[in-house]
């Protein structure tokens, strides 16, 4: 049997509106192998927690640059885990330091701030599914 | 340029030093190529500017005469030197007011208004979709009850305001004049400017309400406007420097420019307005980044000629005004770094030399703590020394266009001439511009210029110092000592005050007012239908940002991205 391709869903999350990073990223997975589903820009944590359960993916990717994350984020991960799902989120995008303790607390795996590789993130998450 | 004799000379003279030195060529360290990837030759002589077919009266000219490529003006900065300015805001009214009523005191022609994010989507503090935005990259600021506390005490018959508003610039522009007139200063002597550049939002910087032809008429009601009440506004800023933040070439972004430059003016031509009225409300905003150095010296150089070409050639216009390509260049994030931050200070320097090089009218700075958040005062205050260093100290005012009649920079300001009209046609050929965004023909061209910019960066091709090269941070700051971040708790009051602003205004006026724009937005584009007299007669009644896009969404709905990977 051939085994299922690592499924991403990719998204801008609020009003935010810089998506160069995210379609980097979108692009590199899928030079990877990976099945990439992006949502684009102007998507809220709803419609966001909807998309990943409906395309069953393995790892959520959420990009934000305008400083909206200490709220829009923990949302997500609450929605997320309200509607029984524990597919884990990933974070990227302009995130202060300081931020990311408390983001791990709320649930969020992992983030890739400002200066990110793409190596590291297409093996962050092809890592993430061999140990799941 | 050149005789025959010289020419033969040459080629024989270029031949024979190619053929003494092939050795020492292998020593050369790698391919060199510009930022665009044009491949750059070892040295330039003027057989480069024969093989481009460079004639001196006609492809440069002389300062101030067209094709305006050396200058708008004879004299340059000998005359009067580019303005410095650096772009920030703060969430709360009252710490904005104090903050322009700094820059005010120090001098500032004008002020520049960065908007949030919830202002610059046409939504209220309170929408569900604004929750967590409000204030948090730039001023809240949504009636004109707002536009009253945040301008207290500023002179607007001095001061001019430059609002970087897209989507909404309608808005904005209406409670410019609404408040203007309540301070006694008719609409003719309002001065400032807008942004008001839509196209560039759904190529690059992702703040779009409505759809594109909708969004184009906005646009178009704003230019015959302004070309027909103010003399002292700039009615469109037509953008370059987000598309490359988005990772688009130099090359892309000079097409780009072009184009959405000639959307917007076509758009208010085809209703009947003379182009002369037009023209000259237009101005450009591109890059200028140190890492791009020639290239946006030549791109600046090209940016004058195409245009001038553009709108004396196809709207056959006459004023001079008009065919000036009218430059206010913007340095960009993308070249400064949080590693080694003090390094960022160089990069600033050398991006205004670029820029001044390039003979641009205005330059705006970002700061060497961008990376970090936005910038401190410190830090904004520190670019527009660095700017002022570059103007006061090297002597670059001295001369018209420096580099001028330069082997390299010719033939480079031609070359990208050349490219920059091929992209304009394969665009045309996608079914114009609003097709192709549409489609997400240019989205993905830009994503693929940043793909491929992102992989020749972290294979080391593309090198920063501190970030993949002099990595070692022995003896430098780690990071900045102050770092500005926003109130979270301004979203809080912002949220109350627009709840007490509407039990104080007149609503049933406000919902006349805002029936009456949705009417009229349904109603063809026209000279005599513009929308902008509706606006205004809607924000004297305190009508919000939300309310007014509200009205124009009923008649025109959102635009939805299409999928661009």
């Amino acid at each position: 049997m051939q085994e299922r391709k690592i499924r991403v869903l990719l998204s801008k999350i609020g009003l935010d509106g810089h998506d160069r990073g995210v379609v980097n990223i979108a692009m590199a997975l899928r030079d990877a192998g990976m099945e990439v589903i992006y949502l684009g820009r102007h998507v809220f944590p709803e419609e966001i927690a909807q998309a990943a359960i409906q395309e069953d993916v393995d790892v959520v990717g959420i990009s934000s640059l305008a400083d909206a994350h200490m709220t829009l984020i923990p949302d997500l991960v609450k929605t997320l885990k309200k509607r029984g799902s524990d597919i884990p989120v990933i974070l990227g995008g302009f995130i202060q330091p300081e931020d990311v303790p408390q983001l791990k607390e709320m649930g969020v795996a992992e983030v890739f701030g400002i200066g990110s590789k793409l190596p590291a993130i297409v093996s962050y998450i092809q890592h993430m599914k061999l140990a799941a | 340029m050149y005789t025959k004799t010289t020419i033969s000379q040459l080629k024989e003279a270029v031949a024979e030093w190619t053929k003494a030195n092939e050795q020492k060529f292998q020593t050369e360290r790698k391919e060199f190529r510009t930022e665009s990837g044009i491949p750059i030759s070892r040295v330039y002589t003027p057989l480069d500017l024969e093989a481009k077919g460079f004639d001196y009266l006609k492809d440069a000219g002389l300062p101030g005469e067209f094709p305006y490529t050396r200058g708008n003006t004879p004299v340059g900065y000998r005359g009067k030197l580019w303005g410095a300015t650096a772009y920030g805001g703060k969430g709360a009214l009252e710490e904005s007011n104090a903050l322009w009523k700094a820059q005010v005191a120090a001098g500032a022609g004008a002020i520049f208004v960065a908007y949030d994010l919830p202002t610059q989507l046409g939504l209220d503090p309170g929408n569900s979709k604004a929750v967590g935005e409000v204030g948090r990259v730039g001023i809240s600021m949504l009636s004109q009850k707002d536009w009253e506390v945040a301008w207290d005490g500023i002179d607007f018959a001095k001061v001019g305001v430059a609002q970087v508003l897209n989507a909404p610039a309608i808005f904005g522009l209406a409670n410019h004049i609404t408040l203007a007139a309540s301070k006694g200063i008719p609409v003719g002597e309002v001065r400032g400017l807008q942004q008001n550049d839509i196209l560039k939002e759904y190529m690059a910087r992702g703040n779009f309400i409505f759809p594109p032809t909708p969004s184009i008429r906005l646009t178009s009601d704003i230019l015959q406007y302004v070309g027909t009440n103010m003399p002292n506004y700039q009615a469109v800023t037509v953008c370059g420097g987000h598309q490359t933040e988005r990772g688009a070439t130099k090359v892309h972004e000079l097409a780009l420019m072009m184009i959405d430059a000639t959307t917007y003016l076509q758009a208010a031509v085809d209703r009947g307005v003379d182009v002369d009225r037009l023209a000259p409300g237009l101005m450009f905003f591109p890059g200028s980044d140190h890492f791009a150095f020639f290239e946006d010296v030549a791109k600046f150089r090209a940016m004058r000629r195409m245009w001038a070409r553009i709108v004396r050639d196809r709207f056959k216009a006459k004023k001079p005004e008009s065919m000036q390509c009218r430059i206010y260049a913007a340095g960009g994030g993308l070249g400064l770094h949080r590693e080694q931050y003090l390094n960022n200070i160089g990069r600033i320097a050398l991006a205004t030399l670029a820029a001044s090089l390039g003979g641009v009218e205005m330059f705006d700075t970002r700061s060497y703590d961008e990376q970090f958040g936005i910038p401190t005062t410190e830090a904004q205050v520190n670019s527009i020394r660095t700017q002022n260093v570059v103007a006061y100290e090297t002597g670059v005012d001295s001369v018209v266009d420096p580099l001028g009649g330069s082997y390299f920079i010719e033939s480079l300001t031609s070359e990208m001439e050349e490219r920059a009209w091929k992209v304009i046609d394969e665009i045309d050929q996608q079914g114009g511009i609003v097709r192709a965004l549409e489609t997400g023909y240019v989205q993905r061209m830009i994503s693929k210029d940043a793909y491929e910019w992102q992989k020749r960066f972290e294979n080391g091709d593309i090198k920063r110092v501190g970030v993949n090269i002099f990595e070692s941070n022995v003896g430098e700051a780690e990071k900045p000592v102050r770092i500005y971040r926003s109130d979270p708790a301004v979203e809080k009051k912002r949220v109350d005050s627009v709840v007490e602003m509407k039990k104080k205004r007149d609503n049933h006026k406000v919902a006349r007012a805002l029936d009456e724009l949705t009417a009229l937005a349904r109603e063809p584009e026209s000279a005599t239908n513009n929308l902008v007299p509706a606006v205004i007669e809607s924000v004297k009644e305190y009508a919000t940002v939300g309310e007014v896009c509200d009205a124009l969404r009923k008649a025109w709905g959102e635009f939805r991205e299409p999928t661009t990977i």
